[in-house]
């Protein structure tokens, strides 16, 4: 029944199944193996709800970072569908990639800011290169910029930030075009347990304004402390789902 | 639009200047070889114009044996004439010949001397339809009987025209392979350019820019070179020009000579081909960089 309707893209919406409008992500027996023959995720099957904070544990190469690159499409699986925001990713032409990445925020362990920019023209940036109005930015960025706190180091540099100031000027980045989903990898890997916990405290902060997070992480007393759901990942297969689950791992 | 073409700009300006030197290497291969290019395409024009200026007054002389009896002459002339190559006919005695050469060489007393009145041949001078056509003529009538020699103009204009054909070949092959070295570079610039923001272009793709709005500061990078380039290349081709063509016309006044115009028809051609490959080139090469 689903190929007959097909025809037109408003018709193929409207035959989208009932789950799609709760799930903001979902993997339908997702598998990928590299070109090397590195298997990073076989058979997954996971729903994750629109408003959800969902914990990717899993020791290093068990399928953290291949799992988020299959949902930004930096990486297509091999076998199984993919669904993020309503978009079936298998069937997203690679032009209408960009469209799917602004409803995506992304934050990485690196931080990945401009060097030569400031906090607000690296902020300014990702709203600019998706040509949004010179006006809609000066008004969004500051608001962003103090959501994060960081709204007093508009002008510095990001070499004139702390590590955690970084990572917030990144979340700042990820979450100025209020996307659906936050994809955060490894977000506290390169900070201290101090710093760490207020980057918890800002994620949680946009995770209660309706945003989706998903996070992978080893941080043991993150996940421990903040009690939210737990997906783990085991040489690429999907071992634990637990809500309101701890680490484990290791334990 | 405005902070995207700010955007656009600086980002051409920075990348124009981070690689100067490969900027300069570029403009000037690019203008070198489009100046080749151009130089080829200004001497097809100047062949044609001198070509089509010959060739319309060309004429085929077939000369007649001094011993052709009438008959013969008379029966030449009638098929002559139903010939539908044929557009035009004239006899010249041998009196006739003798009266033009008086003329031709008016004042030129030792030449005059040395012509006698039973010198010069009798000949039928023929216009053709199809000048391209000489040759179905000669061999039609090369072996009519006293018909000694068919000749054409033409056969000495070859001459000229095969030497500025070559020319033309040699200055349009060179300028090809110039071409295919200006993309080369043109691709290296752009690559280094892409590999040093390779950063900024990862977060670009990351929060959802277009291809066409990371691709379009390096591609507009690549085709201000061109553009730069196939400026220079005109403004060669038209001092080249005015030296040449100014001290030729004064020496040679009977052949019409290629001027401005010529190359001002030819600049839009140069500046379109190096835009467009300047263009292709940057977009080829930012192919890897755009795959992330």
């Amino acid at each position: 029944m689903l190929g007959s309707s097909e025809s037109g893209a408003p018709a193929r919406r409207a035959t989208f199944p009932t789950w799609c409008r709760a799930a903001v992500i979902r993997l339908d027996n997702v598998s990928k193996t590299y070109k090397n023959g590195a298997v990073a995720l076989s058979n997954i099957d996971l729903d994750i709800a629109k408003g959800e904070f969902v914990f990717l544990v899993g020791a290093s190469g068990s399928g953290k970072s291949t799992f988020i690159k299959l949902l930004i499409k930096d990486e297509d699986p091999d076998v199984g569908e993919i669904w993020v925001g309503g978009k079936r990713l298998s069937r997203l032409r690679s032009w209408r990639v960009p469209t799917l990445r602004r409803d995506l925020g992304c934050v990485f362990q690196d931080f990945k800011l401009l060097p030569n920019k400031t906090v607000f023209e690296n902020v300014a940036f990702a709203l600019e290169v998706i040509g949004r109005p010179r006006a809609a930015i000066e008004r969004t960025v500051p608001e962003v910029l103090e959501l994060v706190g960081l709204g007093h180091k508009h002008e510095a540099y990001p070499h004139q930030l702390s590590g955690g100031e970084q990572q917030r000027v990144s979340i700042a980045r990820a979450f100025v075009n209020r996307p659906r989903i936050l994809l955060c990898d490894e977000p506290t890997g390169n900070l201290d347990p101090t710093t760490s916990v207020g980057i918890m405290k800002l994620l949680d902060r946009i995770n209660r304004t309706g945003t989706t997070v998903v996070m992978a992480t080893h941080d043991q007393h993150i996940v421990d402390s903040m009690r939210r759901r737990v997906v783990e990942l085991e040489d690429g297969a999907l071992v634990r789902d637990q809500t309101r689950g701890v680490y484990g791992y290791g334990s | 639009m405005g902070a995207r073409l700010r955007y656009l700009l600086s980002e051409v300006f920075v990348g124009l200047r981070r690689n100067l030197l490969m900027t300069v290497a570029t403009i000037v291969t690019v203008t070198v070889s489009l100046a080749l290019l151009g130089a080829g395409l200004l001497v097809q024009q100047q062949v044609n114009l001198a070509r089509d200026l010959f060739y319309a007054e060309v004429e085929v002389s077939i000369w007649l044996d001094d011993g052709i009896s009438e008959a013969q002459r008379i029966s030449l002339e009638d098929d002559l004439r139903e010939n539908p190559e044929v557009s035009d006919l004239i006899y010249v005695s041998k009196d006739d010949a003798y009266e033009e050469a008086q003329e031709l060489f008016e004042g030129q007393d030792e030449v005059l001397a040395s012509i006698e009145p039973d010198f010069l041949p009798a000949s039928f001078r023929v216009s053709l339809h199809d000048p391209e056509r000489y040759l179905v003529v000669e061999s039609q009538y090369a072996g009519f009987p006293g018909v000694a020699d068919i000749s054409d103009q033409r056969e000495v204009l070859d001459r000229f025209f095969t030497v500025m054909d070559a020319f033309r070949n040699g200055a349009v092959a060179v300028a090809v392979l110039q071409l295919v070295a200006a993309a080369a570079l043109i691709s290296n610039t752009i690559r280094m350019t892409a590999f040093a923001r390779r950063e900024q272009i990862g977060i670009m793709k990351l929060v959802g820019a277009t291809n066409w709005y990371v691709r379009l500061p390096f591609v507009l990078e690549g085709m201000f070179a061109g553009v730069i380039g196939a400026l220079l290349a005109s403004g060669l081709l038209f001092l080249g020009m005015q030296t040449l063509i100014g001290r030729l016309r004064e020496q040679i006044v009977f052949i019409p000579f290629i001027g401005t115009a010529e190359v001002l028809t030819v600049t839009p051609i140069l500046i379109a081909i190096g835009a467009g490959l300047a263009a292709i080139a940057s977009f080829v090469s930012l192919r890897r960089f755009l795959s992330v």
